[in-house]
């Protein structure tokens, strides 16, 4: 891919904490409109990796570089950068002092991105493209997991981010929420919205992935395309794991 | 920004509460007439007390207003315990001090002193009807003694040789009346200081009224080689009085004065209900420093609290640890300790005085502020990790996440901690009775000190209390309904 395309670029980044190495000369690239799933066991480093991408956490060594910035230069403005990446957490993290409009709104109106005006007519509009338009008033402890999750999404493209974190969206949620929230993901991929995803939902990352990560002991195994690497994975580990995911 | 607004507006307040301070305790001075600040024991009958009208009298007081009148000087008064008086004079806080002061060796080192006034001794006192003959009876026994003054001095030079044990009073009147329960076997005081008590119904009895120990004399002190003006019209003033009789009256007023016409009649002293009529401005007054000192310590303890608070959870390491530092420093002083510092200590350093109202709310402020910074701090932490990071994610700085994320929802977590320690500011007003504020505590020791009514005053000024803590909660609870 010529260097236009790129819009995340790691090379060779290492994490530890105190003894544990968890992330070991990770290097990985991803293209604008890219969907980039990422799948491994529990412990081996995915969320590590994605907030590492918006410096929630911050690398040992290596080079981290998204949309043009150099995030691990100190003298890059983070925060300027953490306006276009958008992230949603397993367990939503919803502000819970504001209802379900001033969530989506908080960011863009403190940033002076929109009026308050401006953001209100954004936010509604978010709210019907992940179909919750009548809860824009509710406190956001009146939701269920699901719409937590969706609005969860929408506040973070309420900041209009060209990429988004995904950290295993549906893990904290009742299966039968699951659907609706994937459905938003699902759209927002057709849109050609830039999306690194970890996730435990196999069938989703083949239906919308254009390549599969596999981490294992805070390496990347394996990565390739849906079809390589769930039919026919080489790596051992990577057999071992897809086994254990489609038996359980 | 908001930190520096939250500064601004303390500043003001504090600013105001200072000049307040400062003109609460100004009266009209004339051009050509010095002004003086004299301390006195609060508690001191015949010589310092309260009497039913809420005036200041007694021999020391009708010397002192007389000389003063004679000698053209103005004065305000500092009432304080015995020993917080003496020490406001040595840290030239205060330019005199008369409160039935000995004259002794050790007390000239420090003070100079005037023509001796009055002559006295110690007196050697039990309860009415205890089986105790002699000083020798009191072998293995307790003796309550007073803080600092020179009776106690005498008591303690017999402890060795008599074998009883002391336990320390702070005023008159608590040391009485555990002689009079029987806690203490016996007490030592000044000879016509207990003489008028006890001819104002204290039940004790003197055992050596014709041989009274250490005999001497009182006089009035400034501070050693300060206020020699003062010092040469107080003895002036005193030779005078002495001369045309008018000091023989003054004495004679009030050592021949039966219980009524200073303490008030029965009627006033034997129900809560005549205590209550006969003391009504002095409660009131009372009662109104300490809703001023309570109201004015929750706001500003509340506001310092929140900056420390916020400090503590500042991303600068160095603000962090001043926070702490604070926190640490304040939380572990005691109040006490605290508020004879900045009264007594401070003005010493800093070359100006304190008025003690200022030094009041400036202790609450500190103390009260350290702990409401605990567990702002605390409530902050409380709020989950998860929220931050959201809002982080979002691009929004660590400041505007605090202000608009984390805080709100740390405040609500803190509310009842909130309320906890506005309950807590209001009781500890009444420790500010140490540095002479006439907040309800002290003004039930005034009146306690007149009346030996202990049990009725004291029940008086519990039920103000909790009528005052009722009413905060009340308040406090109706706010929190509003926020939720
Ligand atoms: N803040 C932290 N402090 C110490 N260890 C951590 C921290 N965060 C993660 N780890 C450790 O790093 C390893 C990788 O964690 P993580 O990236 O969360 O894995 P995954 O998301 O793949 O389950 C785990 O062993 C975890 O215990
Ligand atoms: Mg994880």
């Amino acid at each position: 891919m010529s260097e236009a395309q790129v819009k995340v670029h790691v090379d060779k980044v290492n994490k530890s904490y105190g003894e544990n190495h968890v992330l070991r000369d990770i290097s990985l690239d991803i293209a604008e409109n890219e969907v980039v799933v990422m799948i491994g066991p529990s412990g081996s480093g995915k969320s590590t990796f994605l907030r590492m991408l918006n410096q929630l956490e911050t690398p040992d060594n290596g080079t981290i570089i998204v949309d043009g910035y150099d995030i691990s230069d100190k003298n890059t403005d983070i925060n300027k950068v953490r306006e276009n990446i958008g992230m949603v957490f397993q367990n939503f993290n919803l502000f819970n002092n504001y209802t379900v409009l001033e969530n989506i709104m908080l960011a863009p109106v403190e940033l002076k991105k929109l009026d308050k005006v401006a953001a209100e007519k954004k936010a509604r509009e978010l709210l019907e493209t992940v179909g919750l338009s009548d809860k824009a008033d509710m406190p956001v402890s009146s939701l269920s997991g699901g719409q937590k999750q969706r609005i969860a999404i929408a506040r973070a493209l309420a900041m209009t981010p060209d990429i988004m974190l995904f950290d295993e969206p549906t893990s904290a949620l009742d299966p039968e929420m699951v659907g609706d929230v994937l459905d938003v993901m699902k759209n927002l991929a057709e849109s050609g919205m830039t999306m690194i995803i970890v996730t435990h939902e196999m069938g989703f990352a083949k239906q919308v992935a254009d390549r599969v990560v596999f981490f294992e002991s805070g390496k990347i195994q394996e990565s390739g395309t849906p079809d390589q690497v769930f039919d026919a994975p080489k790596n051992e580990r990577l057999q071992e794991f897809l086994s254990k995911v489609t038996h359980a | 920004m908001f930190k520096k607004g939250i500064l601004v507006g303390l500043l003001t307040i504090l600013s105001i509460i200072i000049m307040f301070g400062f003109t609460a305790g100004n009266h009209l001075v004339y051009a050509d007439e010095p002004d003086y600040t004299i301390s006195t024991d609060a508690t001191y009958p015949p010589f310092d007390f309260q009497d039913k009208n809420n005036q200041y009298v007694g021999i020391d007081q009708d010397i002192l207003k007389e000389i003063a009148k004679r000698e053209h000087f103005t004065y305000t008064l500092k009432l304080m315990s015995f020993t917080s008086a003496a020490q406001l004079v040595a840290n030239e806080q205060a330019d005199g001090i008369i409160a039935g002061m000995a004259i002794t060796e050790e007390r000239k080192a420090v003070y100079d002193h005037s023509t001796p006034y009055y002559k006295t001794g110690v007196a050697w006192i039990v309860k009415k009807g205890s089986k105790i003959k002699s000083l020798k009876d009191l072998k293995g026994k307790t003796v309550a003694l007073k803080t600092g003054t020179a009776a106690s001095e005498y008591g303690k030079s017999l402890q060795t040789k008599y074998g009883f044990n002391v336990k320390y009073f702070n005023d008159t009147d608590t040391m009485y009346n555990d002689v009079a329960v029987g806690n203490s076997a016996a007490t030592f005081e000044d000879m016509p200081v207990i003489q008028y008590a006890i001819k104002n119904g204290v039940k004790l009895k003197v055992m050596n009224a014709d041989h009274p120990g250490n005999a001497g004399w009182y006089g009035f002190f400034v501070k050693k080689g300060e206020n020699q003006a003062l010092l040469s019209a107080f003895n002036r003033g005193f030779a005078a009085i002495k001369k045309d009789g008018t000091y023989d009256k003054i004495v004679a007023k009030y050592l021949g004065a039966n219980q009524s016409t200073f303490t008030g009649a029965k009627k006033d002293n034997f129900s809560i209900w005549g205590i209550l009529k006969a003391n009504k401005s002095a409660f009131l007054k009372g009662l109104w420093q300490t809703i001023t000192l309570t109201f004015l310590g929750i706001i500003l303890a509340s506001i310092w609290g929140v900056v420390l608070g916020v400090m503590g959870v500042s991303q600068n390491k160095f603000v962090r640890g001043v926070s702490t530092m604070i926190i640490y420093i304040f939380r572990g002083l005691p109040l006490m300790v605290l508020a004879f510092f900045i009264y007594i200590g401070l003005p010493g350093v800093i070359g100006a005085k304190i008025p003690a109202f200022t030094a009041g709310v400036l202790t609450l402020v500190l103390n009260e502020g350290a702990y409401t910074g605990a567990f702002v701090r605390g409530g902050f932490e409380a709020v989950e990790a998860g929220q931050m990071e959201a809002a982080r994610s979002l691009g929004l700085p660590y400041r505007t996440a605090m202000r608009r994320v984390i805080m709100p929802q740390g405040l609500k977590i803190m509310v009842p901690s909130f309320i906890n320690q506005f309950i807590i500011t209001l009781k500890d007003t009444s420790i500010l009775s140490a540095i002479g504020l006439l907040e309800l505590t002290q003004t039930g020791s005034l009146i306690v000190a007149r009346n030996s009514q202990g049990f009725r005053v004291w029940a008086i000024v519990a039920i103000m209390y909790l009528i005052i803590i009722t009413l905060l909660t009340w308040f406090s609870n109706w706010a929190q309904k509003k926020l939720q």
